[in-house]
């Protein structure tokens, strides 16, 4: 089964890394293709999710929506909302031809899949497709078994190749970056959102894509983490954040807290407590543990000090997550059995609230090596306080 | 994505304008005979949602349930933990959490009388979602319906006109400053995160684009509080097709009058376009500035489709040149009788 209307072959234009990266890909990909009976893998991207179209065009388009149709044989096709990123597309090289996605009309979709004639498709993010592309998509390609294929593409992305490495060790230079600046600029009487305001220009000076960042100051009344207020900082506020720009399509996350002044006995007690969880969870990563195992190591020294109420989703989410051309990939969470390979990256984040000092945000990410784990970003794990250099 | 300043100020929006607009939906179902609609909304198509509640989707999914009379709930797959911070930075009072919205939708709906209920803008829905709820909730007709929010925000109130005179006013002035001679890719991010950030926007998206003649067109499209505006600007001197590009947006945007079709902007610009390069394709958009979360995208253009008194929106000129280089202006004005109100690019 191929796209005969393909103007130009994909690749050939790309430098022999990229190339073999491409190569990677494919392979992976229709290795497990195979194995479900797949004649085609659509990957749809909205706005907030744009992982899969990164994984296959190397481009994070620019559109409100995106899509690739791959096929089991020959290139893929790219369509964007976009006109702009089509030219995009194209020029990347990693697919051979580019088209426009109108969601009003989205006939082009259907030209492109009535070629290939699929009997089983496979939709990555399918749960996220409007209905009015699900409606083409089927009246495409009418008797077609369609199906999910989002777990497909999050478990090829999982293991992370040397140049994805290179590319999520940039990120990590960029994190520990984007804290100093977080610091640097903390005083008595500024609001949050200036906060945000100067570590948002100082990552996309040094070339950052994205950056996804929570924050919350305060006290010991601090009991999550959201977009920033215009509460004025005030001295002893202890000010969190998780911090996770994305450089080449690649997100990396820091966590850190820090305080206005000088730290008080609750805050440095709850500094040690949430520095012992994540080293704990650092302790125990080799090659083929779980995502609970990693939750438990971090959980287990909470409960060890009478605060294992607070690891429960009343107070908190997850014990960290995965990372990649997604953000939030497997969550680190009792009860999630997904095995972490070598090569695979996550960050170790207990981030939780607790009677000591509040909501307090601490972690690092990490990747999984043949006998541990090599922590990836260079930033001291400690209760900053302002006046410190970072 | 959502991480700039996010506030309730009833100074900026006044309490009775919030019920109103639920107030006016409610009408709307009537009309269509519908007893509960359900608006949905995910982190990067939030804006109906923000409109009836102030509510910020900084991340996942939501749904709005709208009953014909009485408050709305928010149900949402987000941790009940934020709910404390969306009670205090919206007008939504009911919440309800859970890890699917079938669920969700059959406790909410449980011990009211079966009738017709809406989605809102069906058409875009995920299509999973709106499966799921019609399966979870036997004995209820389920309607899709067309972007009843969107229709109510396509003219703004005086308090949005307001937010959007103030939007435009401190994005032109970074959208100046971005664009100085010797200004670089990262100096002018820079320059838009820092002014548009600090000044209170909430959510931003900067875009460069290039051609092989080596011109840069740099826009953003900014949020603050609910409300939209976008300015793009070539960058450096006006000579040649850059400055055949101005004119075609000067041209578009003063044919941007009540009563005028959308049409009559690309008539305007057309003298002007007709100096681009052989092979360039442009387009001359309107973007009501309801829809400039996604570009207009999800709307297909209507050249015979009239503008409105007060009606404010983005008129761009977008060109795609045959060796695949592309170019954009684009400036948010508000629509009048007579001249349009800039603003943006009011200061140039």
């Amino acid at each position: 089964m191929t796209i005969d209307h393909a103007p130009a072959p994909a690749g050939a234009g790309l430098s022999p890394e990229d190339q073999a990266e491409l190569q990677l890909r494919h392979r992976k990909i229709r290795d497990a293709m195979a194995e479900q009976g797949l004649d085609v893998v659509l990957a749809y991207g909205p706005a907030w999710r744009r992982e899969n179209i990164r994984y296959f065009t190397d481009v994070t388009p620019a559109g409100s929506a995106a899509l690739v149709v791959f096929p089991a044989e020959g290139d893929a096709v790219a369509f964007s909302t976009r006109p702009s990123d089509l030219a995009a597309f194209t020029a990347q090289g990693w697919v051979g031809e580019a088209r426009r996605l109108d969601p009003a009309n989205p006939a082009e979709l259907g030209v492109v899949l009535k070629e290939l004639a699929p009997r089983r498709i496979g939709i990555a993010h399918h749960e996220l497709v409007p209905l009015v592309l699900m409606e083409t998509i089927r009246a495409a390609a009418p008797g077609a078994e369609v199906g999910s294929a989002t777990k497909l593409l999050d478990t090829a992305r999982l293991v992370k190749s040397e140049w994805e490495l290179a590319r999520m060790r940039r990120s990590a230079v960029v994190c520990a970056a984007g804290w100093e600046a977080f610091v640097d600029v903390l005083e008595p009487g500024l609001p949050e959102y200036r906060i945000v305001a100067e570590v948002e220009a100082r990552l996309k000076n040094l070339g950052a894509e994205d950056n996804f960042m929570l924050i919350a100051s305060g006290r010991d009344e601090v009991r999550g983490m959201t977009p920033p207020g215009d509460r004025l900082l005030e001295a002893g506020d202890m000010v969190r954040t998780e911090l996770t720009p994305k450089m080449d399509g690649y997100w990396l996350q820091i966590c850190r807290s820090a305080v206005v002044g000088k730290a008080d006995d609750g805050q440095r007690k709850s500094f040690d407590l949430f520095n012992e969880a994540v080293e704990a969870g650092i302790s125990v990563v080799r090659p083929g543990i779980t995502a609970h195992e990693v939750a438990v190591a971090e959980n287990d020294v909470f409960r060890k000090y009478g605060y294992g109420e607070y690891c429960t989703s009343n107070y908190t989410r997850v014990r960290g997550h995965g990372h990649g051309l997604h953000l939030d990939e497997t969550p680190i969470i009792e009860g999630n059995h997904t095995v972490l390979p070598e090569n695979s990256v996550f960050i170790i984040h207990p981030n939780t609230y607790t009677p000591l000092a509040g909501y307090h945000v601490l972690g690092d990410p990490v990747r999984v090596t043949a006998d541990g784990c090599e922590v990836l970003i260079t930033t001291e794990r400690k209760l900053f306080e302002t006046g410190d250099v970072a | 994505m959502k991480r700039g300043l996010h506030v309730l100020d009833p100074a900026e929006t006044p309490d009775q304008e919030w019920g109103d607009r639920v107030a006016a939906l409610q009408k709307a179902m009537a009309a269509q005979g519908v007893d509960v609609a359900f608006v949905y909304a995910d982190v990067s198509r939030s804006d109906d949602l923000a409109y009836l509640t102030n509510l910020c989707l900084y991340w996942n999914e939501g749904v709005l349930a709208i009953p014909a009379e009485g408050p709305v709930t928010f149900l949402t797959k987000l941790s009940l933990r934020v709910q404390n911070w969306m009670k205090a930075s919206s007008k939504v009072t009911e919440f309800s959490g859970g890890k699917n919205f079938a669920d969700l939708v059959a406790k909410y709906l449980l011990g009211k009388k079966n009738g017709t209920l809406g989605l809102v803008d069906a058409a875009l829905w995920p299509a999973d979602v709106a499966d799921e709820i019609v399966a979870a909730v036997p004995g209820w007709q389920v309607k899709r319906l067309d972007g009843l929010v969107r229709e109510q925000r396509l003219i703004p109130s005086a308090a949005e006109t307001e937010l959007l005179r103030a939007a435009g006013r401190i994005l032109d002035d970074a959208a100046a400053k971005a664009t100085v001679a010797g200004s670089t890719a990262g100096s002018r991010v820079e320059t838009v995160e820092r002014a548009l950030r600090g000044g209170g926007f909430l959510d931003l998206y900067p875009i460069s684009l290039s051609t092989s003649d080596g011109v840069t067109s740099f826009g953003v499209t900014g949020q603050y509080r609910m409300n939209w505006v976008y300015s793009s600007r070539v960058l450096g001197a006006g000579d040649g097709w850059p400055g055949a590009l101005k004119d075609a947006l000067a041209a578009a945007i003063a044919a941007a009058k009540a009563g005028a079709r959308i049409g009559s902007l690309a008539e305007a610009a057309a003298p002007a376009l007709a100096k681009l390069p052989d092979g360039a394709k442009a387009e001359v958009r309107w973007v009501n500035q309801a829809d400039l979360s996604t570009s207009g995208e999800f709307r297909a253009q209507d050249p015979a489709a009239v503008l409105a008194e007060g009606e404010a929106g983005a008129v761009s000129v977008e060109v795609a040149f045959a060796d695949g280089g592309n170019a954009a202006v684009a400036e948010t004005v508000r629509v009048t009788e007579g001249e349009p109100e800039h603003l943006t690019g009011a200061q140039r």
